[in-house]
């Protein structure tokens, strides 16, 4: 007979999370990093290369590497790309120490300047030959920083896009809308940080925090899978009394989401709702319903949802999505200059074992034990993988902002699982038992703060008439 | 319109659709001539959700309203509601040419225009912008500044909007009978008008217009309307309410929520117990009285805290000297005075049209409020037009959806 012990539990989740390091590169990238970690960063370390020592010095990231003590002499790369590729090729030694165990860097940099655009793809580069998931967040620059720059960023950024997992671009311009007119050129640029912190910590804190219904590595790919897109990105947070929908507005809001007209369009949708534990299952109901307004039915949803107790009674909303720069989004077609190409690590290959963690219920997924590391399997990738070449700018794509490394020829055939598994997950989140609200179930629902004021007001409050 | 001094007022409600027919006297007054009315459908929580039904029911009353005052409708003003109605203050601001420094009604107008330039969504429209004062060079409080000498004018107003489209499908159900549309008014706004006399409006008041679909709120300071909304809860939930929870049919629950209904808590005897007849006249169902009251009591707090809530966002409320005054539809829930003033803590009274003769019992009755104040709205509009007390829209928006 088999026996087991009454203290028998499922098996507890580790505490342990993924290494993640944020390397921010140039001037633009030591910005972004120091508001990253102004803004509180956990559960990731920060990493700051740069030619340029003063701005090293006055960067408050805890691991700092300086690039090219004899090519650039502790000054900047003068806005030469060239010459910051050089500082970083004599500096790669430090650059692999300081990138070092990690599973996943996030790479910050500003492009369009001779550090951030000649050494970022260098040390993108570094990072995946140590075998690390390597996404990027890059900034272009102003329309008035001229067009040389521009040139520049754009080849820089073509680079990234070979090199990296995925790129997540913000246009400076369109991050400039959001200031107003008569706002200060400080508050321009220092937007532009805030937004890269927000969406870096968002995607850290989605990959880090233990879900109730967890969003692993390979959800995040998928969101971001179309080839020469635009990332969508909004991040939203809120406290307030009707923070569901605060939050989700504030979400939309976000410049790169086009006050999410552009989610209509969007092939998959991925959407992490993260709260303190007095997240109600209504709010994100609410939240989902409301968000099911702005994409289309055939929309892929990938939902997460993840209870963390330093929250405290704040909601927040991230939502990331692609948008094809052609018709469709189908990873399927191959490009022959991707063959050559080392491997993409085997995230596909493994997603099986993520799949449990959303075709069950509710309660079931979150002792699944799909831990986050089983997504990224790091191993494979980081033995198995020739170096990168370090291939020539490419400019044929004409202003590419947002590219995932794609799909090789191999991997293509297990598209398919996660797709699928998706779709079950959008079913799952739009099964929540319906709510009765009687004569007006056809009606327009009357949201306020929160609360849907069409059901009767004592089942909201759980009073028993009867 | 045959005679100008003839004005009739249409709401088209969530529970009824009703037309009231009334004359101005040369000395100001109103006289009532008539009311039609018909139950409403197609309309829900104030917006009209099935065109064709609307529009058939609209015809019905106004009939109705023909026949009873012996006048022929060719025109009329209509109330609108819905929560997509929204508000806020705004100040605008015109300086005077050089070589000018006497304000004229240009100006009036220009500052107007200015207080309107802030960003509502795209899809709004102004509704209204009714002046609360002027500023002539830093001098507050001018109530007309024509005709005085200044560089710079400025002007608070409380602006109005809502979503185009859906005031125009109210605008368009009218048009289509076909009757001309003279104005679009807000609800609470109309109601406003016959439920205070200008002495409350001074000393702060606050309206609360629970109809059918909606709650409308307006609140008075100073004299002038200082807060406005539309909450899309009304008396249809509380109906929706009872039905669901006592299931019972949604013609039943009303009757019961008429009859038998009411806010108040703790009033009944221990185990009190209504008798429901079935069609045939059979006892039915047997009701507690305490479940049903109850029901009604939470959904009717709720509402009210949700208005409170809204209304302190800004001060205001907190300098309301002549209490509140609830009505519409609703407000003939027994008790309901009491909830407010135990909610809003401070005094509340149920309010029916105060200024108008004629018809005495269209006219103490809270659920004809808001058709009545449309016509003190028109007498307001249509004598006060060159000083433009109310700000009437004839501007782009409106000469648009003619």
């Amino acid at each position: 007979m088999i026996q087991l012990s009454k203290n028998y539990s499922l098996p507890e989740r580790q505490e342990g999370f993924i290494p993640i390091k944020i390397v921010s590169i140039g001037g633009a990238g030591l910005n972004a990093l120091d508001r990253i970690v102004l803004d509180g960063l956990e559960r990731a370390d920060a990493v700051a290369i740069n030619t340029d020592v003063q701005s090293l010095a006055s960067s408050v990231a805890a691991h700092k590497v300086q690039l090219g003590r004899s090519v650039t002499r502790g000054l900047g790369a003068g806005g030469d790309p060239e010459l910051g590729y050089q500082a970083a090729v004599e500096s790669a030694d430090e650059i692999r120490e300081a990138l070092a165990d990690a599973r996943m860097i996030f790479i910050c940099a500003g492009l369009g300047g001779g550090t951030g655009s000649g050494a970022a793809p260098y040390v993108a580069q570094l990072a995946r030959e140590a075998g690390s998931l390597v996404v990027a967040f890059a900034t272009l620059p102003f329309a008035f920083e001229g067009k040389r720059r521009g040139a520049q960023a754009r080849e820089a950024l073509a680079r990234f896009n070979e090199i990296a997992n995925a790129v997540i671009c913000f246009e400076n311009d369109q991050i400039g809308d959001m200031v107003a007119p008569k706002a200060g050129i400080h508050q321009a640029f220092a937007t532009a940080d805030i937004m890269i912190s927000q969406s870096v910590r968002s995607i850290v804190n989605l990959i880090q925090r233990p879900g109730l219904i967890r969003i692993g590595f390979d959800d995040l790919l998928a969101a971001l899978r179309s080839r020469n897109g635009r990332c969508l990105f909004g991040f939203g947070e809120s406290d307030s009394a009707n923070r569901a929908h605060d939050a989700l507005a504030q979400a939309l809001k976000n410049p790169l989401m086009d006050r999410g007209r552009m989610l209509a369009d969007a092939a998959r949708v991925l959407v992490q709702v993260a709260g303190g534990p007095g997240m109600t299952l209504s709010e994100v109901e609410i939240l989902m319903q409301e968000l099911g307004r702005h994409v289309n039915e055939q929309t892929q949803i990938l939902f997460g949802t993840a209870v963390d107790g330093r929250m405290g009674d704040r909601l927040s909303v991230t939502i990331i999505s692609s948008l094809a720069a052609d018709e469709d989004s189908i990873p399927e077609q191959i490009y022959p200059d991707q063959n050559s190409a080392p491997a993409t690590p085997p995230v596909w290959g493994q997603s099986e074992d993520a799949s449990p963690k959303v075709d069950g219920e509710l309660g079931r997924t979150s002792v699944d034990g799909s831990q986050p590391a089983e997504t990224i399997p790091i191993e494979e990738a980081a033995t198995g993988e020739t170096p990168l070449p370090s291939a020539p700018p490419v400019l044929n794509k004409s202003e590419p902002r947002l590219i995932t490394q794609q799909t090789k020829p191999a991997l293509t055939k297990e598209e398919k699982p996660p797709s699928e598994k998706n779709v079950q997950a959008k079913q799952e989140v739009l099964q929540f038992e319906p709510v009765t609200r009687g004569r007006f179930e056809k009606s327009e629902p009357t949201i306020v703060e929160g609360e849907d004021l069409d059901v009767p007001t004592y089942l909201r409050k759980n009073i028993k008439v009867k | 319109m045959a005679s100008s001094n003839l004005m009739i007022g249409l709401e088209i409600g969530t529970s009824k659709i009703c037309v009231v027919v009334g004359e101005s006297r040369p000395d100001g007054a109103i006289k009532i001539l008539g009311v039609g009315q018909t139950p409403s459908r197609g309309v829900r929580k104030g917006e009209i959700v099935d065109f064709e039904t609307a529009m058939k029911c609209v015809h019905e009353a106004v009939v109705d309203a023909e026949q009873k005052s012996d006048v022929m409708i060719r025109s009329v003003y209509v109330a609108v509601a819905g929560s997509h109605l929204q508000s806020f203050n705004n100040r605008g601001c015109v300086m005077l040419p050089e070589d000018r420094d006497e304000i004229d009604e240009q100006d009036v107008e220009d500052v107007k225009i200015s207080a309107r330039e802030v960003s509502i969504p795209a899809q709004n429209a102004f509704l209204h912008s009714i002046i609360q004062h002027y500023h002539v060079e830093g001098q507050d409080g001018v109530l007309n500044p024509v005709g005085m000498l200044g560089q710079k004018l400025e002007a608070d107003f409380h602006i109005i909007h809502g979503v185009r489209t859906r005031i125009q499908n109210t605008i368009r159900c009218v048009k289509e009978l076909p009757l001309d549309v003279e104005d679009v008014v807000f609800g609470g706004l109309a109601s406003a008008q016959v439920v205070l006399t200008q002495h409350q409006k001074d000393l702060g008041a606050l309206v609360i217009d629970i109809g059918g679909g909606t709650s409308d709120y307006i609140l008075y300071a100073d004299g002038v309307v200082k807060q406005s909304g539309c909450l899309g809860v009304g008396g249809d939930h509380i109906t929706n309410d009872i039905s669901m929870g006592l299931r019972i049919p949604m013609a039943r629950a009303e009757k019961l929520k008429i009859e038998e209904g009411s806010c108040v808590l703790g009033n009944c005897l221990p185990g009190e117990t209504i008798l429901l007849k079935d069609d045939s006249g059979f006892a039915g169902k047997e009701i507690e009285r305490e479940t049903l009251n109850t029901i009604i009591h939470l959904r009717l707090q709720e509402n009210l805290e949700l208005l409170k809530r809204r209304l302190e966002e800004e001060p205001f409320i907190n300098y309301l000297g002549g209490g509140i005054f609830i009505t519409g539809g609703c407000s003939l829930l027994n008790g309901i005075d009491h909830l407010a003033q135990e909610i809003f803590e401070m005094p509340a009274h149920v309010a029916h049209a105060q200024t108008a003769s004629g018809l005495t019992s269209a006219v103490e009755n809270p659920q004809f409020s808001t058709a009545i104040g449309l016509i003190k709205y028109a007498q307001a509009v249509q004598t006060d037009r060159p000083r433009r007390r109310f700000g009437r829209i004839f501007g782009k928006f409106f000469s648009g959806m003619r």
